[in-house]
């Protein structure tokens, strides 16, 4: 299959043309940057955790449009659910994408779409960033989240 | 768009050359190979290729040190091979040449080598200066951020104008007195923007600077002649010529090269040795210690060879029609900049696009046997200062051709497509 129907299916770039959740939050308690400095991509992601729930999340920055789509739909997936489930979900989808899991035993939901990107390891670091900074912010509380964190794979 | 491929081309170039080239004929998706990603390396000809295996089933030993046949035919087929280079870039008896590992290891020797005391103060100290240009890739910059560091000396860069030019007037209110150093690119890996590099040299040497010019991207099309240039350091790879990996130049001044520390200590490098001391060689054995890559060296006059003998001008005229042809198609297109458009004597046409992101755009070239770079292309900086992001790069070479080039503005017309 090529890429254009493997990589950027329709709702893949629905998501990168209108991004979900996209802005910043007015109260926040986590929150964790993500760069790839081959290429500068970058994003920001503030989360809102009340009682071990994500109750809202919100991202910014610039990317491809794998990036995007893949935080644009991990905002929509992680919104509203426990702490733990955030994290399950992010354990699922990073070993689909590198291949330790198959895409059907992971219940990723629409983030399926994305289950393609395996198939191409220069591109797999872009639809992870967004979860790399995903997993940063759940450990940073604002108080001290002002390093910036790098991810290289 | 139009597909047709020009009734003229010239001899050597294009099609006629592609045949030399066994990697070009293979397909990529079920696409036949178009690489457009020579400023990050170029491919061997068979000419090369033959000469590398010549070496290594016929001649290879270790140099320098054997009377035995095989290590006299690999000493003489490795000072053949710094002759035939050194001839190549009008390299005279003031000049001499030392081979490397490519151009980072070669500007690492400088940058270091000027910064570094052995006996007595190094040629960088306190309080000097060194010029990089704000065009730069990381490895003509980040040895000579080190250098000043190390020296407590200080970095100065000549910024590009916003159309991402060098100015000769820029560069003379930067030098003083204390300027030690102009370390320059005869072409921005990133942009293909080409600097009246001649002239800027020449300013910095009268104001009694050390000059070095990095000739990665002009090595392989534009004839690179010490003989007019006041440069006293150039530093180039094979790789990006038509040779072997891992193997590159540092051509210069005796006079200048003298002036380098050694930096790699061992056998080779030495004229006499005792338990407690060392006295070192004589150029170019000095800054060459241990096993040279002599198949390496091999390669690389055998690609010097394959350049001759197609052209200089041959060359430049083809990449020239190629480039001009992607620069106005391009051009076209809406939402697309490309960089340094006007640029003369350069293969790379670098370019960004409103909503499609580089990644994007060079895996759907990839879909299409398309191969291109994208990112940063190791100039952060400069990307920055233009107020731009990671780019698209297409560079050409020899073996491209037109039809190649309308593949290209064909697929990024498509991504653009997809992607918006």
């Amino acid at each position: 299959m090529s890429a254009d129907l493997e990589l950027y299916q329709d709702i893949v770039l629905e998501h990168k043309r209108a991004p979900r959740n996209f802005g910043v939050l007015a109260t926040l308690t986590h929150r964790a940057q993500g760069t790839n400095p081959q290429c500068g991509d970058q994003i920001s992601l503030a989360l809102q955790i009340e009682q071990d729930r994500i109750v809202d999340v919100r991202f910014k920055g610039q990317g491809c449009a794998i990036c995007m789509a893949s935080t644009s739909m991990m905002t929509e997936a992680i919104k509203g659910v426990e702490v733990q489930a955030a994290q399950q979900l992010q354990h699922h989808f990073r070993a689909v994408l590198t291949g330790a899991q198959a895409p059907e035993e992971a219940y990723l939901g629409k983030l399926i779409c994305l289950a393609g990107v395996a198939r191409y390891p220069s591109r797999i670091k872009c639809a992870l960033l967004g979860w790399h900074a995903l997993g940063h912010a759940l450990q940073t509380p604002v108080a001290n989240s002002t390093t910036h964190e790098q991810v290289t794979s | 768009m139009n597909m047709r491929s020009p009734l003229l081309e010239i001899p050597g170039t294009g099609t006629a050359a592609t045949a030399q080239f066994p990697i070009l004929a293979q397909r990529i998706h079920g696409l036949p190979l178009a690489y457009l990603d020579n400023a990050a390396t170029t491919h061997m000809p068979l000419a090369v290729l033959g000469a590398i295996s010549r070496f290594e089933t016929h001649d290879r030993a270790n140099i320098h040190r054997g009377v035995h046949t095989l290590s006299q035919r690999a000493t003489d087929a490795f000072e053949c091979a710094r002759d035939q280079v050194k001839r190549f870039v009008g390299a005279t008896d003031a000049h001499e040449l030392v081979f490397t590992s490519g151009t980072t290891d070669a500007l690492n020797m400088v940058a270091q080598g000027l910064s570094q005391a052995l006996a007595g103060r190094a040629v960088i100290g306190p309080g000097d200066e060194i010029i990089v240009s704000g065009l730069e890739h990381h490895a003509n910059l980040v040895p000579w951020q080190q250098a000043a560091r190390r020296a407590g000396a200080t970095l100065r860069v000549l910024l590009p104008d916003a159309k991402g030019r060098l100015q000769q007037d820029a560069l003379a209110r930067l030098l003083s007195p204390r300027t030690r150093v102009l370390a320059l690119t005869a072409c921005a890996n990133a942009s293909g923007e080409r600097p009246p590099y001649e002239a800027l040299l020449a300013l910095a040497q009268e104001a009694g600077a050390l000059t070095v010019l990095d000739a990665a991207q002009t090595v392989g099309h534009s004839a690179m002649d010490l003989r007019t240039l006041a440069c006293d350091f150039m530093a180039f790879s094979a790789h990006k010529m038509y040779g072997p990996m891992g193997m590159g130049a540092l051509v210069g001044r005796r006079s200048a090269l003298e002036r380098l520390t050694p930096l790699r200590f061992g056998g080779d490098m030495v004229q006499s040795v005792s338990y407690t001391d060392a006295v070192f060689a004589e150029l170019p054995a000095r800054l060459e210690g241990g096993t040279p890559h002599v198949s390496g060296a091999v390669g690389m006059a055998a690609a010097a060879h394959y350049i001759q003998s197609i052209g200089h001008g041959a060359i430049e005229t083809h990449l020239a029609a190629l480039r001009h042809r992607a620069v106005h198609g391009l051009s076209r297109m809406d939402g697309l900049t490309v960089l340094s458009p006007d640029a003369r004597a350069s293969a790379i046409v670098s370019f960004v696009v409103e909503g499609a992101h580089p990644h994007d755009i060079g895996t759907l070239l990839d879909a299409r046997g398309i191969a291109v770079r994208t990112g940063h292309h190791c100039a952060q900086p400069l990307l920055d200062h233009l107020g731009l992001g990671p780019t698209t790069r297409a560079s050409f070479a020899v073996y491209n051709t037109h039809v190649e080039v309308d593949r290209l503005l064909a697929g990024v017309n498509h991504a653009i497509g997809v992607l918006r």
